[in-house]
């Protein structure tokens, strides 16, 4: 049993033995009951008002103050009552009428509410814990080196919660592609650069949910909704994705990129999440595209642009995600996701009481179709990326030159610029092996691109060893005779002879040479 | 990588398999060590080998040093691309090419 009992303006030595009596009396004969004091009308309480609120806890233990203003909160807190019993404060009303939407995701939506700051307001009523949550996930992504923002405060808007946001001048990625279709490929590449760089970061192990569980709960839903043998292999292929726990942002689309001044910030925290890359590529597919492949109002809607852009979107993200415009790798990607996409937006439809209403379930016995088509084919959800990072030693040699051989082999690389690759690729990778991270060890991550017009292949080699530019080194004098000449330097001499083009930077901690060839 | 010899008095050919890289390299300038006490014609035979790197280059010119000082030194059968990083390096200026 719950007793509620209000306390009001004032409470001193003039009030308080009243107030006290009236208290027990409302407790009287109810000894196991929890009691919660709702502070919301309370302005002030001094010491005679505090020895109340001791004797009442020593009779009823399970007490809360609820609707505390922050002036009693202060000195509640500084008498150390909020560390003998729960002490909730009182939450800023904030109204959101009139304020523009300016993010949207799985649960909650995004408000400005003022020149710098926005809310989050979110659909569960009871979101206190969510908050909690996305708060916790979103300080632990800024401090893996996300740029992300943080709730500073909550609020109540309506009967919903809210988390308040500093964001200064930001304009969503999905504004920008609207109006300003000219920064279409900057959009573009800024997207995939934030996208590879939650990809890129290790997660410590528990932190964060496993993405792979979740797909395999999706699938578990479309039992009965699938023929057996489809569904057994859908759950086959999710089962067989190995444990990753690289992270996932898992709501990944342009309404929760934001621009910041000059600063690109992802937002929208609360599905943070561990896991293969394929999985977050199957919710991106569904932002873009899946979700509007019936109805194409619905991204119009959503994201302020039409299907053919969001479509366009896609595929030039995933293209550079991929580091190739291979029609036949990014389709084959593409069907992946699209599985992954599929089972998720059938779930969804369904749990919504999707087969009561028309449009759904047009929707439905599409994706379904698709999904049933793309299980005859897809043998494995597993894809590589342009991406490997290894431990920077001279035994990695062998793996690193295996993965750039098999992209050049995958687009067509001629024989002989493969072999140039290769020579130079040993260059810098034994480079860094040899002297980024002396004495200690490191890691070097090595990126393939393709790109045309012209034709043409980079490879990146990134480390956060010592600052450290091979390009700078003096030339070897290659027209001296064997006597004379010197071994240093003649690795890098070669890399530049046989490469269209050498780059060195020094850029957010890291080394990062680019090697260029013409194809 | 595999390494391949044959003596013949004061001659020795020695013929590489593979890739001479980094991690091949060591293995060959290690064999070279003793291999080339006494000899007065080394020859190279390239014709199997895939692959070199500077690692390699680094080996062939200290068994060029080696030599110039105890006889003479060739190498064969170098196939096309290979030729081309001798050429780039200035290798092909160095070394005898057959």
């Amino acid at each position: 049993m719950t007793v509620k009992i209000p306390l009001y303006g004032r409470i001193d030595s003039n009030n308080a033995a009243e107030l006290e009596r009236s208290i027990f009396s409302q407790l009287e004969g109810k000894h196991a009951a929890s009691v919660i004091l709702d502070a919301e009308q309370l302005r002030y309480i001094s010491s005679a008002g505090l020895r109340v609120l001791l004797r009442v806890k020593k009779t009823h233990p399970d007490l809360t103050i609820t609707g505390v203003s922050s002036d009693v909160y202060e000195i509640l807190d500084m008498t150390g009552f909020t560390e003998m019993m729960n002490v909730e404060k009182a939450y800023r009303v904030v109204s959101i009428e009139g304020c523009e939407e300016i993010g949207r995701g799985a649960n909650g939506t995004i408000y400005r509410i003022d020149k710098d700051n926005v809310v989050k307001v979110y659909k569960n009523a009871d979101a206190l814990a969510d908050i909690q949550h996305e708060r916790e996930v979103a300080k632990l992504a800024l401090i893996l080196g996300i740029p992300t923002a943080i709730s500073y405060d909550v609020v109540k808007v309506g009967n919903s919660y809210g988390s308040v946001f500093e964001l200064l001048n930001a304009r969503s990625f999905s504004k920008i592609l609207k109006s300003d279709p000219a920064k279409f490929d900057w959009c573009v590449s800024e997207f995939v650069q934030m996208l590879k760089r939650i990809h890129r970061t290790l997660v410590p192990k528990g932190k964060l949910p496993d993405m792979k569980e979740k797909a395999l709960d999706w699938a578990m839903f479309l039992k009965g909704h699938l023929p057996e043998q489809a569904w057994n292999k859908l759950y086959a292929l999710i089962d067989a994705v190995p444990t990753d726990d690289h992270m996932i942002h898992g709501d990944y689309h342009t309404k929760n990129l934001e621009l910041q001044n000059d600063e690109v910030l992802i937002i929208d925290m609360d599905t943070l999440s561990v896991g293969h890359p394929i999985f977050e590529l199957g919710s991106i597919y569904n932002s873009f595209v899946g979700f509007s492949e019936v109805d194409h109002e619905v991204i119009l809607r959503f994201q302020g642009f039409d299907f053919e852009t969001g479509k366009r979107f896609w595929r030039h993200s995933l293209a550079a995600y991929l580091g190739t415009n291979n029609e036949l790798k990014l389709r084959e990607v593409e069907d992946k996701a699209r599985i992954i996409g599929y089972v998720r937006l059938i779930r969804r439809a369904i749990r919504r009481n999707g087969l009561e209403n028309e449009m759904d379930r047009r929707e439905i016995e599409h994706w379904t179709a698709e999904l049933l088509t793309l299980l005859d084919t897809v043998d494995s959800l597993l894809f590589s990326g342009n991406e490997i990072e290894v431990e920077a030693i001279d035994e990695n040699l062998p793996k690193v030159q295996a993965f750039i051989a098999r992209h050049l082999a995958e687009n067509g690389c001629p024989m002989k610029a493969r072999m140039q690759i290769e020579v130079a690729a040993e260059e810098i990778f034994v480079n860094i092996a040899h002297y980024a991270y002396t004495p200690l060890s490191g890691s070097a991550t090595v990126r393939v691109e393709f790109f045309e017009n012209p034709m043409s292949v980079s490879i990146t080699f990134m480390d956060h060893g010592i600052p450290y530019d091979p390009l700078a080194h003096r030339e070897p004098d290659v027209a001296l005779s064997a006597a004379e000449r010197e071994i240093g330097g003649l690795g890098i001499f070669m890399t530049k002879k046989i490469m269209d083009d050498v780059a060195y930077e020094y850029r957010n901690g890291q080394n990062i040479l680019t090697l260029k060839k013409n194809l | 990588m595999t390494i391949h010899q044959e003596k013949n008095g004061n001659a020795l050919t020695v013929a590489l398999e593979g890739r001479l890289d980094t991690m091949t390299a060591p293995e060959l300038e290690e064999t070279l060590k003793e291999a080339l006490t006494g000899v007065e014609a080394l020859t190279f035979d390239f014709e199997k080998l895939d692959y070199i790197s500077s690692a390699g280059l680094r080996v062939l010119l200290a068994a060029q040093k080696t030599m110039n000082r105890q006889g003479t030194m060739k190498v064969t059968h170098v196939n096309e691309i290979i030729s081309e990083i001798f050429d780039v390096t200035g290798f092909s200026d160095i070394l005898t090419i057959e």
